[in-house]
């Protein structure tokens, strides 16, 4: 493919989707502005320089998704190697098992859970789902925020569906036990 | 032993509708936009050049001046006339803008959103002022040549869109009409998404979103010119 169908496809095709590529990379790089667009740039270079391997009629935003998932690892990779001191199996980890969640947490939250989320703002959302682990908060951006199928991402994330399934479970837990302490702080509920 | 609990059922759909929310998130594209521009030249428009006998290029010539006869007939028709205001378009336009699919800069408020827009277009169809919970973005879209400012907002949660064009620019489709204090508004629906259009000191307004068509009428009645 000659220099200018490249650059066609690449703003006919994958452009429309660069808006994606930012937001999810701004909450991986927990609302850190910079680094986003340093993350979404290298993602949208790496899908132009592979615009061959593209194939039409399939689906743009998982390929881009997908591109900009090995971005992000090579990123976290480059940081650790020029820190010297952070090994990518430094980073949180998956925990074993379902995290635990007590009976006074639950009814805490109550039964109206939506009404207490509604009093988190969206950097607050993207601060509790930075504190996650990585591969957990892969699976509740993809599944939750982008509304992909459990089928979609486990493409995207290279793994089996029952894998995201448990992931996004799991995440969705987690994210509780991260935000409760935050609505005890600010009075949204108490103990 | 943890076990699992109605409550962490309600819990989890809570969750995964607040994070859905995220995905009306608008971000601020233009930065990389500039960046990938330098990078990545946009391709230029596509230009045939071959080489032809003369008498293809008579018979050329005469296939131009015929077609441009009968496109000034077009234009001088279609111009006169206010383009339709498409649900299906203006839905699709809705859609677009709260996916973050269209080109939108974030902003905070109708001062800045008209700034912004002033800023991409002169001419640019000023936004009234309205009681939004949250301005997000902003864009300029168009539609059959007919320039619309764009406004996404967050209305009791929900992301609504506030559309404006010049009243002689664009024009509602027929459909129900509602009045309300001797202002009609035409109600149309599409794809799960109520509109309302009406206009208003010499512009074309429609409002679209998830709201009921009742509540829509409510904020366009609020609008300040």
């Amino acid at each position: 493919m000659d220099s200018e169908a490249a650059r066609r496809r690449f703003y006919e095709v994958l452009w429309p989707f660069m808006p994606v590529v930012l937001r999810t990379a701004h909450i991986l790089c927990g609302g850190r502005s910079a680094d986003a667009d340093d993350l979404a740039q290298e993602t949208m270079l790496k899908a132009y320089r592979a615009i061959e391997q593209f194939r039409p009629g399939t689906d743009a935003r998982a390929w881009l998704l997908t591109i900009l998932r090995h971005a992000r690892v090579d990123s976290l990779r480059s940081t650790a190697s020029a820190e010297g001191t952070l090994r990518l199996d430094d980073l949180p980890q998956e925990p074993p098992g379902r995290p635990e969640t007590s009976e006074l947490d639950r009814q805490v939250v109550g039964e109206n859970p939506e009404v207490l989320l509604e009093q988190f703002s969206d950097a607050e959302m993207i601060d509790a789902l930075s504190r996650l682990p990585e591969e957990i908060r892969w699976t509740l951006l993809l599944v939750d925020v982008e509304g992909m199928d459990h089928k979609e991402a486990a493409g995207v994330l290279d793994v089996p569906v029952g894998t995201i399934k448990s992931r996004a479970h799991r995440g969705r837990m987690m994210l509780r036990d991260k935000l409760l302490p935050l609505a005890r702080q600010a009075r949204i509920v108490k103990d | 032993m943890d076990s699992f609990q109605p409550e962490d059922e309600r819990w989890e759909q809570a969750a995964a509708g607040r994070l859905a929310m995220l995905r009306t998130m608008p971000v601020d594209t233009s930065g990389l936009a500039k960046a990938l521009h330098a990078q990545i030249p946009q391709p230029a428009r596509r230009t045939g050049t071959t080489w032809l006998s003369l008498r293809s290029i008579g018979a050329l010539a005469a296939s131009i001046l015929i077609a441009g006869t009968l496109a000034s007939v077009f234009i001088f028709i279609t111009m006169s006339r206010p383009a339709l205001a498409s649900p299906a378009q203006m839905a699709r336009m809705h859609e677009e803008l709260v996916a973050g699919m269209a080109p939108a800069i974030q902003v905070d408020s109708i001062d800045a959103a008209n700034k912004v827009l002033a800023g991409e277009h002169p001419q640019a169809p000023t936004l009234p002022q309205v009681p939004a919970e949250h301005v997000m973005a902003c864009c300029m879209k168009s539609v059959k040549n007919t320039r619309i400012s764009c406004l996404l907002m967050k209305q009791e949660g929900v992301p609504v869109s506030l559309m404006v064009a010049r009243s002689q620019d664009m024009r509602a489709p027929s459909s129900p009409v509602t009045v309300r204090d001797d202002v009609s508004y035409h109600v149309q629906a599409s794809g799960g998404l109520n509109m309302v259009m009406t206009e208003r000191h010499d512009r074309w307004v429609c409002l679209i979103g998830e709201l009921p068509a009742e509540r829509l009428i409510d904020v366009a009645a609020q609008l300040k010119f």
